[in-house]
């Protein structure tokens, strides 16, 4: 097909309109960018610009928060599945979303807004001060938690990990996990494998970690879980990189795997 | 029938209270040089008493009731250098030892008090003895020298490989680039400079309550654990938690500071550990208010409040607060006469000050160990965020945290000029963390800090300045504060706060945070 001479030119104006659209509703983004954080009348909100759209990350709650908020100073890597929820702090809301705290230091993401009356944040499970007395997405007072059933057989626990990171304070939960699994199934043997993620961002970038991270992690599980009176005989081995990083959950491929076996 | 423990021992210091009055004191007639503690002083410890400080009067209630110090190992000098642990725990002092005291031991004795003993009493042992200068640190700051092994070696004596390296960019002590003291001495250690911590209310301080697990909570590393019980510890007790019980502390701190010829035996150990069991403090009475502790005053105010006090509780909520006052000292009536009103004003800054700490939202910024910690960078809180235990002001947890007292770019550093009469007086270290591990997440692979703090024991990048926080109470009769004595009053160390996170309290503000803190 040939085009005549307007029709090119309004395909050319529209060209950066239509690569710049936000992304359908259920797709996956996974991005670089910098976070910004907004101030509300309760809690701040943290946002991130990825080309010409503005992403709701999380809000500033506590420790039990499922996403937890990034760190001004340093990029941020979103991985997230759009929703056509209303806009939350002037940001489209995502589903599913991970967020992990690029390690180098960045200056250029220093951005702080101030809190705008139309910006309101009305499901903040604690305020910015001090709580309520128990932990933002405990279960209500008086509500039975329930209780995991106790391990049978082989157990394989994933323990994920921040893009570059070793242990962190994301960790004691999964570490007591091992342990508490390790105790019920009466484990002789552990192997553990360390795997240096990869991820393909949005723009189709395949980002990899340092190539001594999975080897840093598995050691370093081993040693943490050895130290902590799990000493058993099997494999501590770590993986390169993984290849399939296709922008869906590839934050699963920074792990440490831990088999047990009765 | 039985009786609350609490119960009875309440009741017995009623009777002693009744006995010897609320406000029998071992100081007041004869002034402040009699409120000192000498080794093997041979006198007995009253269930309670009060000391003068410069706010009003410290209270020290012991729960066991009196107490006989002869041939008790706290008292006794029962190392080689004369010291006792009292030499560096004064009752008078909270249970530390301020400086002013410091500087009085100076005056009374020429310089010849074992507080002054050349091993920690002085900027390095190598120094002429009777030289003030070669004290200036503890005259000056309150500081001792604590010297410790590079490279560092874990609370278990096993090496540690660090994640940096240290260079000495400043000597200001002539100690870490000396040929025996240095980093690269024939003892391969470093010297830091630290305040006594306070031996009060230790209960609180080793509880493990709330947050502690196998493995740390703001790091995934390994928990201290108790040799004795295998129990894991909260690793509050220290400024870089290398001893983290009352008894492994007890242990370290004779052979460190009074020089033992040999360890501490399992009864020695076990008596100061209980004598340090049942000792509570906190300020008392003020010079403004009078008695602070009243039938229907705060719960959270007073020595027996401190004894009574539940530990191992996160009070940063409005179900147990940190410091429970509820709002007694609020909108009290005028008073009607100029004493009554001056006291009521008082009480009521003290109220709008625990109101300033506890409510007043400000951004924690670029502060290791608590941004973190799956909170964010920056979070908007309040003081109780990270002085989070109630009754103390501690962390419940595991507490080590970098909020800049020694680390570039917030440690008070004066800038330095051909005009300026006085050098930086302690050394500076030059961080140089690895290239191929993650970056410290605030400060980067290169650091100037005064004191690498918990990263002398655990060798991590991100430990770097983090440094154990310190309880609240009792603070008006142990100046100067933060571990480097760069505090030299409460004003001081509001200020830094202000500084260092952009707070912006007003005057008023800071005056009553202020007096709230010298309350406690």
């Amino acid at each position: 097909m040939r085009m005549n001479r307007p029709q090119l030119v309004a395909l050319l104006l529209l060209a950066p309109a239509v690569l710049n659209a936000a992304p359908p509703v259920g797709s996956h983004i996974s991005f670089v960018s910098c976070p910004i954080i907004r101030d509300t009348r309760s809690v701040p909100c943290w946002l991130s610009d990825y080309r010409s759209d503005r992403y709701y990350l999380t809000i500033q709650s506590d420790v039990s928060a499922e996403v937890q908020p990034p760190y001004l100073g340093h990029k941020v890597l979103v991985e997230g599945v759009v929703t056509d929820k209303p806009q939350i702090c002037g940001g489209i809301v995502m589903s599913d979303v991970h967020l992990s705290v690029m390690p180098e230091l960045d200056a250029n993401c220093n951005e702080q807004l101030p809190a705008e009356d139309r910006y309101v944040i009305d499901f903040n499970p604690r305020p910015p001060g001090p709580s309520a007395g128990r932990l933002a997405f405990a279960g209500a007072p008086g509500t039975p938690r329930q209780a995991a059933p106790p391990a049978r057989g082989p157990q394989t626990i994933n323990i994920y990990f921040d893009f570059d990171h070793g242990v962190s304070f994301r960790h004691p939960s999964a570490l007591s996990s091992v342990l508490n699994a390790a105790k019920q199934i009466g484990a002789k043997r552990m192997n553990i494998v360390g795997v240096r993620g990869a991820h393909r961002l949005s723009d189709g970038t395949l980002l990899q970690e340092a190539p001594n991270t999975g080897q840093r992690r598995a050691q370093e599980i081993a040693g943490l879980l050895k130290g902590a009176g799990l000493d058993l005989p099997g494999a501590v081995t770590w993986t390169s990189g993984e290849s399939d990083a296709d922008g869906v959950d590839d934050w699963q491929s920074r792990r440490v795997t831990v088999e047990l076996l009765p | 029938m039985r009786f609350p423990r609490d119960l009875v021992w309440f009741a017995a210091l009623l009777a002693t209270l009744l006995a010897v009055g609320v406000h029998n004191t071992t100081a007041a007639a004869d002034g402040p040089v009699d409120q000192w503690w000498a080794p093997g002083s041979d006198r007995p410890l009253p269930a309670y008493v009060e000391y003068d400080d410069p706010a009003g009067r410290i209270g020290l209630v012991n729960t066991a009731g009196t107490i006989t110090t002869a041939g008790h190992p706290f008292f006794e000098p029962i190392g080689t250098n004369g010291r006792a642990c009292v030499t560096c725990h004064q009752p008078a002092d909270g249970m530390s030892v301020s400086v002013a005291t410091i500087k009085r031991r100076w005056e009374v004795t020429a310089g010849k008090d074992p507080l002054f003993a050349m091993i920690d009493g002085a900027n390095c042992p190598n120094q002429p003895a009777a030289d003030p200068a070669s004290h200036s640190l503890l005259l000056g700051r309150g500081l001792f020298r604590i010297a410790l092994p590079w490279p560092p070696r874990d609370d278990k004596g096993q090496v540690v490989t660090p994640e940096f390296t240290i260079e000495v960019v400043r000597d200001s002590t002539g100690c870490n680039s000396g040929p025996e003291y240095g980093i690269n001495g024939t003892r391969h250690e470093i010297s830091v400079y630290r305040r006594p911590r306070a031996a009060v209310n230790l209960r609180y301080v080793a509880s493990s309550g709330f947050g502690v697990s196998p493995f740390i909570g703001k790091t995934g590393q390994l928990a201290a654990v108790d040799p004795e019980t295998g129990r894991p510890l909260n690793m509050n007790m220290m400024a870089d938690a290398r001893k983290s019980t009352l008894k492994t502390q007890a242990q370290s701190a004779a052979h460190d500071h009074l020089q033992v010829a040999k360890p501490l035996t399992p009864e020695q150990l076990t008596q100061i550990q209980d004598f340090e069991l049942q000792l509570y403090g906190a300020q008392a009475v003020s010079n403004v208010a009078g008695k602070l502790v009243e039938p229907d005053g705060p719960s959270g105010i007073g020595p027996e409040a401190m004894a009574k006090g539940r530990d191992g509780v996160l009070g940063n909520n409005t179900t147990q607060y940190v410091i429970p006052m509820e709002n007694k000292w609020a909108d009290l009536p005028a008073g009607k006469t100029p004493a009554e009103k001056a006291r009521n004003e008082f009480l009521e800054s003290v109220q709008r000050g625990h109101d300033v700490f506890f409510y007043r939202t400000f951004w924690i910024k670029d502060a290791m160990h608590i941004n973190s910690v799956g909170l964010g960078n920056p979070i908007k809180r309040t003081c109780a965020t990270c002085h989070g235990m109630h009754m103390t002001g501690m962390d419940t947890a595991n507490g080590w945290m970098d909020l800049g007292t020694t680390n570039h770019p917030y440690a008070l550093e004066p800038a330095e000029s051909p005009w300026a009469k006085d050098l930086p007086p302690l050394p500076l270290f030059k961080i140089t963390c690895r290239e191929d591990l993650p970056p410290h997440p605030f400060l980067g692979r290169v650091i100037y800090t005064q004191d690498p703090g918990r990263a002398l024991i655990s060798g991590k990048c991100e430990d770097v300045g983090a440094i154990v926080i310190q309880q609240f109470r009792g603070l008006a009769a142990r100046a100067p504060y933060f571990s480097n004595g760069s505090a030299a009053n409460l004003r001081e160390l509001v200020d830094f706060y202000d500084r260092r996170f952009n707070i912006k309290y007003t005057e008023a503000e800071k005056t009553d945070l202020i007096n709230f803190l010298e309350s406690l």
